[in-house]
């Protein structure tokens, strides 16, 4: 049986356990980790743990038979009582959480050295019936040890987003910093290649055959200087994502023709002859097509520079399904084993000495990789029978929508 | 059937007391959070079960969270409020503030979401209770998720029981973000409903 207010209040603490029964259900409740208090419905309290005890510094004699509002007289009107009316008038069950109830009882711990600490708080209200009687049960669960955790992990979650927002803006700083550098080397060069051209073109009077020759490297090293800027400012556009490509149907053979024409000078340089085998007329791809010359043009100047002094290049178009498979096949050493996994990355070539025989930087491979990868498409390469290697890349046809 | 048919005054009726005990539950919440929060109800269907999964899982591919509270005495069955779960997301960091930038709710922010499914459950609950003039009780509010058709545990409830579907409009902080209330009701306690519904509305 629930005890009667006015009998415990004139009987005190000891008074409140009236049989064996309740006497062990007093102590039980008395054990539990949870701040637990009853309110009959007439608001007075008249149930009121040790841990309650505990945690008000309010001793069970002052508060049992209580009305609750003076008890806690801060918490008049509030929604702590509103609820524990709810419970009592309307048998309604409400929780109070502790994110949206800062500290709803004024309950603290005692830490050893005095100082105190008021106790983080999650409420639930629920209403009891029994005997004919309505009861409204309050219990308190300490969840500061909850509130903790959640702290330290914001803390956390908040560095961890900072440091991922320093990240991007580092490697943003990076690519504009590369990308404003190379657009400045750009600039002076050109403007020496212009002046050693013209120098070197006998326009200024005519050079002594040593002085010829030194103008002749300098051009040339200017030249390898500006397309390596080129090629530079490429991959951090592409790294950025501001590599634009403007995407159309795009006449095959009519840039293979224009590729292999671009190139012809400097596969003469090594005594190749680029050989373009039958593609069906009006085979359309979807591309960009200045891209798609510059992926041509690295691997037709690969396949000149990697093959031996005349023997020709073959270009091969295949079609496959609603893709266009275009090879470049060459008759030279092919690549070493071990470096095949390399290929694609940046700066890498197999033969990285400084006393390599051709030219180029190793970027090539790289940026078409990406680019043919912006296309929908792939770069791959084949070890055919006999010499040398082949080098594809498979694009989409054009569809008419 | 798949749809309760009740009439237009019924269903007007029933609307503008939902609504009412909707704006107080706003009220609540806008002082714990010194916010302005507003709900509505724009729509109630009666439904069978299945018919609710259904329209659930159709109405939302994305999976759905919320808050249930199972009520027992005129009514006995689950009261739940489910929102698609980001949606969840979004208005509890926007009630709380200061928050936690992971991707799924705290163990704090699934409690704060049950208070606030708490209010709004107990307020469409009283007011029903109020309607069928009987006591509902209902038990502490639990944090759920999954699709409509899990939520609703269709195999094993049963297929004879209605389901009041209303719709929420929930508006914070310019934001409209929509949910959905559902209760079970056996059909008797419905037949009551209505029966009760008539006798107000003839009395207004
Ligand atoms: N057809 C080929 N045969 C043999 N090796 C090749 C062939 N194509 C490329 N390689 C190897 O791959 C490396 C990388 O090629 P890539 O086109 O990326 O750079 P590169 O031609 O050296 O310089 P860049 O193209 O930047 O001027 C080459 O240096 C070479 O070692
Ligand atoms: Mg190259």
């Amino acid at each position: 049986m629930l005890p009667d207010a006015s009998h415990i209040n004139r009987y005190g603490e000891a008074e409140i356990i009236a049989s064996p029964a309740d006497h062990l259900f007093g102590k039980v409740l008395d054990l539990s980790e949870n701040g637990l208090f009853l309110v009959d419905s007439e608001r007075k309290i008249i149930l009121w743990n040790e841990w309650m005890v505990q945690a008000s510094s309010l001793k069970r004699e002052d508060v049992v038979g209580s009305a609750f509002v003076d008890v806690f007289p801060a918490l008049k009107g509030r929604r702590v009582e509103t609820v524990i009316n709810a419970a009592l008038d309307t048998r309604t069950a409400s929780l109070l959480s502790r994110s949206l109830n800062k500290a709803i009882f004024p309950l603290y711990f005692s830490e050893i050295g005095g100082e105190q600490q008021r106790i983080e708080q999650s409420v639930t209200v629920k209403p009891i019936q029994s005997e004919g009687h309505d009861y409204c049960l309050v219990q308190i669960t300490d969840v500061t040890p909850m509130v903790q955790r959640e702290d330290v992990l914001r803390v956390l979650a908040k560095e961890a987003e900072e440091a991922l927002q320093e990240a991007e803006e580092a490697s943003r700083f990076k690519s504009e910093f590369t990308s404003t550098v190379s657009h400045e080397l750009r600039t002076p060069l050109t403007s020496i290649r212009g002046s050693l051209g013209l120098i070197a073109s006998g326009v200024m009077g005519t050079l002594k055959p040593e002085i010829g020759r030194l103008i002749a490297i300098a051009c040339n090293n200017t030249e390898r200087l500006l397309f390596l800027i080129n090629d530079i400012l490429d991959i951090s556009k592409i790294e950025s994502g501001k590599m634009d490509f403007v995407m159309g149907p795009v006449d095959l053979k009519v840039v293979l023709l224009q590729s292999i024409e671009a190139n012809q000078a400097y596969g003469e340089q090594y005594e190749v002859k680029y050989h373009l085998n039958d593609v069906v007329d009006g085979t359309t791809v979807y591309a960009d097509t200045d891209r798609l010359m510059q992926v041509l043009n690295n691997l037709l100047s690969n396949a000149a520079k990697f093959s031996p002094k005349g023997v020709e290049v073959d270009i091969n178009v295949i079609r496959k399904d609603e893709m266009i498979r275009i090879e470049v096949r060459d008759y030279g050493s092919g690549i070493p084993e071990q470096f095949k996994s390399r290929i694609f990355e940046k700066f890498s070539q197999a033969d990285g000495s400084d006393t390599r025989q051709v030219g180029g930087t190793g970027l090539g491979l790289n940026i078409s990789k990406a680019i043919v990868e912006q296309m929908s498409g792939v770069i791959g390469f084949n070890v055919p029978e006999g010499q040398g290697t082949i080098f594809y890349i498979d694009i989409c046809l054009f569809k008419e929508t | 059937m798949g749809m309760l048919e009740i009439t237009d005054l019924q269903r007007d009726y029933i609307t503008e007391v939902l609504n009412i005990s909707m704006g107080s539950a706003a009220a609540v919440l806008s002082e714990m959070v010194d916010e302005e929060v507003s709900l509505s109800v724009p729509e109630v269907d009666f439904l069978q079960r299945s018919v609710a999964a259904n329209k659930f899982d159709q109405a939302n591919a994305a999976r759905m969270s919320g808050v249930t509270q199972a009520m027992t005495g005129a009514l006995t069955g689950d009261a739940l409020l489910m929102f698609p779960e980001e949606k969840t997301l979004s208005i509890v960091r926007i009630l709380l503030g200061d928050t936690v930038p992971v991707e799924s709710l705290t163990e704090m922010e699934q409690e704060a979401m049950c208070e606030i499914g708490n209010i709004i459950l107990n307020s469409v609950v009283s007011s029903v209770a109020d309607l069928l003039k009987k006591e509902i009780v209902s038990s502490l509010p639990r944090f759920i998720k999954g699709t409509g058709n899990e939520l609703f545990s269709v195999e094993t409830g049963d297929e004879d029981d209605l389901v009041m579907f209303l719709k929420v409009d929930f508006g914070l902080e310019s934001q409209s973000i929509n949910g959905y209330v559902t209760l079970m009701l056996n059909v008797d306690s419905l037949h009551d409903f209505i029966s009760q519904l008539d006798e107000q509305i003839s009395a207004a």
